[in-house]
């Protein structure tokens, strides 16, 4: 079914613009929230000068907290569906758009609540280089995971289930043996030395970041000289070796593409984690101190 | 009688209110239930005309699904808007039948000939005359005057098979029939229906409807004579296409109109045919293909109140049919004959006009499917994937699914562990038809559950099954035309204790699992409010579908 158009009608540039931008209402308050705490701070430079532990400067780290503390409860929000969904806590997507936007306007503040500084201490060092890094790392997240989806509806055929991929292939193995039981051995040949090791495990390839069609058509390719050379019934068989290949190279640009997906969230979670407890300890400092 | 007796008998009602509790679930638990049979013999069965023509064998395999109740005096049965799969046959007592101001409010902006709600009634002496509830005029009929005299207020019951009076109520009595429709179409119900004296009742589920209409011809003629007296002029009169003609006209073209049913896939008619009638499509899909190279394309489909012929018919050059007609599903026609058909036309010239503006119409789609492939196959996938079919099909837009899998976690989490549904199904531009129950319109998994374990939940659009009646017969699985049920061994073995049949004894505990919308819980769909993209939806309808399509 993969390829199938409905005619439709051209885009205007709103609707374009929202395909990237999942909820405008979220970016509107981001942006007008931005604004405001930079023409606060501009405001506030001007007339007194601001370190972490002024009050403009405390003021400014405790909204950076609370909203980075916000901003991690997403977390615990997927991990307790059950109830979130029966407490009634709001979709997850409202999560999420807060999850965003809220941290990356946490980095703002955090930086305001240096003085856009390069703090001194060891301590503040940290809290201030992993705020940058969760923040980046957040956003490199939202470009993947707006542009892979993409990548794998626009050129791969089929979907799917990243935990199966094992299962699946080897599916396609035993399926891709039984035939080559009954083919002549110039196809025996041909599948022993180029298909048969592709079909052992998953093996995620660069070309599909960059052209996932042309990654598997590629490989596709030599198939056409052996085809040439056969006769018609075996013309059949490899027919279908060959599409239990180029459906196997297709689990494998699901795999390397959604693996980066799910790898990405190693650089992001792990030290957002570090980064929330840090702020902790660097509450209770300023507080017992 | 004893004491002994008495405390007996308590407890044989007792277990056998247990043993329908949840076999006739939307009423078991009803209080105002207070007696409910046992499964029936067939001796017992045979006792009631309605079952007189089928023979031990099919009586034997329907009897699970029939029982008889007793209802209380003022007992709702159903209500408009609901979904029935069971009829009701009134064995003693009567039930009275209205609408209410609500429903129609919510009919207002309905087509005329849409039978997507309906209530099927047999015909008795005392209905025909009016049962002294004033049936002079009726509310089909004073609709159609209204229409007639341009009243844009006019009210449309739509798919009301009994001509309600102008009172909006009337009063059945023990030979009728109700409900029949509503539970074979799978459609909403669009009156309400009480008892109004205490009433012993059969209750006959969908899945012994569709096998007794199978067998006896002489069932279908019977309910098709009952539509024919008691519904067909008013529905025809409420056809755009007849509103203009008299009653007399009318009156005699009930009289001559052939009713086909259909079973799904099968031909109406095919391509290089000749051209016969005029169809006019009273519930289901008809799906329209041409052959287009080698193989046929989908040009269009027709859904209830459409019409089918008037091209062909209005011009003489055609004498053949220029597609196939095939069913989609179980569909009920009207066909008129192409002598009637010309009657119609010499003698009501504003007919015509009306059909060259729905042949022209129906021009246009086809060439454009002929021109844009892509709209056929539309036509042809939603066809196929059940989206005309679904209530509640769930869609995800695979450009903004980051394959997260929030939606089955979300849904694992709220059925203690084991989702209901996997993110796999058909692909269709950007979007994936999963294999989430879609909650048909006509749920053929119903029909052949031995145990009635599979149903509309509390009446309504949702299909559930329920897992203590379940006993993994598979049958709902094998039914399900996108195979959205699917067995789950639960670990466990049949025993002598709670096997159903000794066949079963030591065989392994499946059990029929699929998406049941949630609907015992606070929140919606889980799968839609866990997915945190946003990129999971639920549609009603193929025009939502499309919506979706056409906004990204």
């Amino acid at each position: 079914m993969a390829g199938k158009k409905l005619q439709r009608k051209p885009l205007k540039l709103w609707p374009r613009l929202r395909r990237w931008v999942e909820s405008p209402d979220w970016l509107t308050v981001f942006l007008i929230a931005t604004a405001a705490c930079l023409l606060i701070y501009l405001l506030n430079a001007v007339f007194a000068e601001i370190r972490p532990y002024n009050w403009w400067g405390l003021t400014y780290g405790t909204l950076a907290s609370i909203l980075m503390a916000g901003a991690g409860l997403y977390a615990v929000r997927r991990r307790m569906v059950k109830t979130a969904l029966s407490w009634r806590l709001g979709r997850n997507q409202t999560w999420l758009q807060f999850h965003l936007y809220g941290g990356t306007l946490a980095l703002l503040l955090t930086l305001m609540h240096s003085g856009f500084r390069v703090p001194s201490g060891a301590l503040d060092w940290w809290l201030w280089f992993l705020s940058l890094w969760v923040t980046a790392s957040g956003i490199l997240g939202v470009l993947l995971q707006k542009w892979i989806p993409k990548i794998l509806t626009s050129g791969l055929a089929m979907e799917v289930v990243y935990e199966r991929i094992p299962e699946l292939i080897n599916e396609i193995r035993g399926k891709s043996e039984q035939l080559i039981q009954t083919c002549a051995d110039p196809v025996k040949d041909f599948y022993r030395k180029n298909i048969a090791v592709a079909l052992v495990n998953t093996q995620p390839r660069l070309i599909y970041y960059v052209d996932v069609t042309g990654g598997i058509q590629s490989r596709l390719k030599q198939f056409e000289y052996l085809r040439r050379f056969l006769p018609s019934d075996e013309k059949d068989k490899l027919d279908r070796l060959e599409l239990y290949y180029r459906t196997k190279l297709e689990i494998d640009a699901h795999y390397t593409l959604q693996k980066t997906m799910r790898w990405w969230m190693y650089t992001h979670v792990p030290l957002s984690l570090v980064l929330l407890i840090l702020i902790g300890f660097h509450l209770f400092a300023v507080l017992y101190y | 009688m004893s004491e002994q007796d008495n405390l007996e008998v308590e407890s044989s009602e007792a277990k056998r209110r247990a043993q329908y509790k949840d076999r006739w679930n939307s009423f078991g638990v009803n209080p105002n239930i207070l007696k409910i049979s046992e499964k029936l013999s067939l001796e017992k069965l045979k006792e009631y005309e309605l079952f007189q023509d089928f023979d031990d064998e099919l009586l034997g395999k329907i009897s699970p699904d029939i029982s008889i109740a007793t209802w209380k005096q003022n007992s709702v049965l159903f209500e408009e808007g609901t979904y029935l799969d069971l009829a009701f046959f009134i064995i003693k007592g009567n039930v009275e039948i209205f609408t209410s101001r609500r429903q129609e409010q919510a009919e207002l902006s309905r087509p005329i000939f849409d039978l997507s709600r309906t209530v099927m009634m047999e015909p008795t002496a005392s209905f025909k005359t009016g049962d002294g509830n004033g049936m002079g005029e009726t509310i089909l009929q004073s609709q159609v005057k209204k229409l007639q005299g341009g009243d844009s207020r006019t009210i449309f019951l739509s798919s009301v098979d009994v001509d309600l009076p102008v009172s909006g109520r009337i009063k059945l009595g023990p030979g009728e029939i109700l409900g029949e429709i509503g539970a074979m179409s799978g459609w909403p119900q669009s009156v309400t229906a009480r008892t109004a004296t205490d009433c012993e009742l059969l209750q006959i589920r969908v899945a012994a409807l569709r096998k007794m209409k199978d067998e006896s011809s002489a069932l279908q003629k019977r309910l098709d004579q009952i539509y024919r007296q008691r519904s067909l002029a008013s529905h025809l009169k409420t056809t755009p296409l007849l509103q203009k003609c008299d009653e007399a006209f009318i009156q005699a073209l009930t009289q001559k109109v052939e009713l086909i049913p259909l079973k799904p896939n099968k031909a109406l008619f095919k391509e290089g045919d000749p051209v016969d009638a005029l169809y006019l499509v009273r519930s289901g899909f008809i799906k329209l293909s041409q052959q287009f190279g080698e193989e046929p394309i989908v040009v269009t489909y027709l859904s209830k109140g459409m019409t089918l012929g008037e091209i062909e018919l209005l011009l003489d050059d055609i004498e053949k049919w220029k597609f196939t007609a095939t069913s989609a599903e179980y569909c009920d026609l009207v066909k008129i004959s192409r002598a009637d058909f010309r009657e119609l036309v010499r003698k009501y010239p504003s007919v015509e006009k009306l059909l060259w503006e729905t042949a022209v119409a129906r021009i246009k789609e086809t060439g454009s499917s002929k021109k844009n492939i892509g709209q056929a196959e539309f036509i042809q996938t939603a066809l196929e994937t059940g989206l005309v079919q679904g209530n509640s099909v769930l869609v995800i837009d695979l450009d903004t699914c980051t394959r997260c899998d929030d939606c089955v976690r979300g849904c694992a989490d709220t059925h203690g562990g084991r989702p209901r549904f996997v993110r796999e199904g058909d692909k269709y531009e950007n979007f994936l038809i999963t294999k989430a129950c879609y909650h048909c319109r006509d749920p053929l998994c119903l029909v052949g559950c031995p145990t009635g374990a599979i149903r509309r939940a509390n009446i309504g659009a949702v299909v559930e099954i329920e897992d203590s009646l379940c006993i993994g017969c598979t049958a709902c699985a094998k039914n399900c035309p996108y195979d959205a049920i699917v067995m789950l061994d639960t670990g466990t073995a049949w025993t002598n204790d709670n096997a159903p049949a000794d066949y079963l004894i030591g065989k392994a505990r499946l059990l029929a699992s699929k998406c049941d919308l949630c609907s015992h819980t606070n929140h919606g769909p889980a799968c839609v409010n866990n997915c945190p993209h946003g990129c999971a939806f639920r549609v009603g309808s193929l025009e939502a579908f499309r919506q979706l399509l056409e906004r990204n």
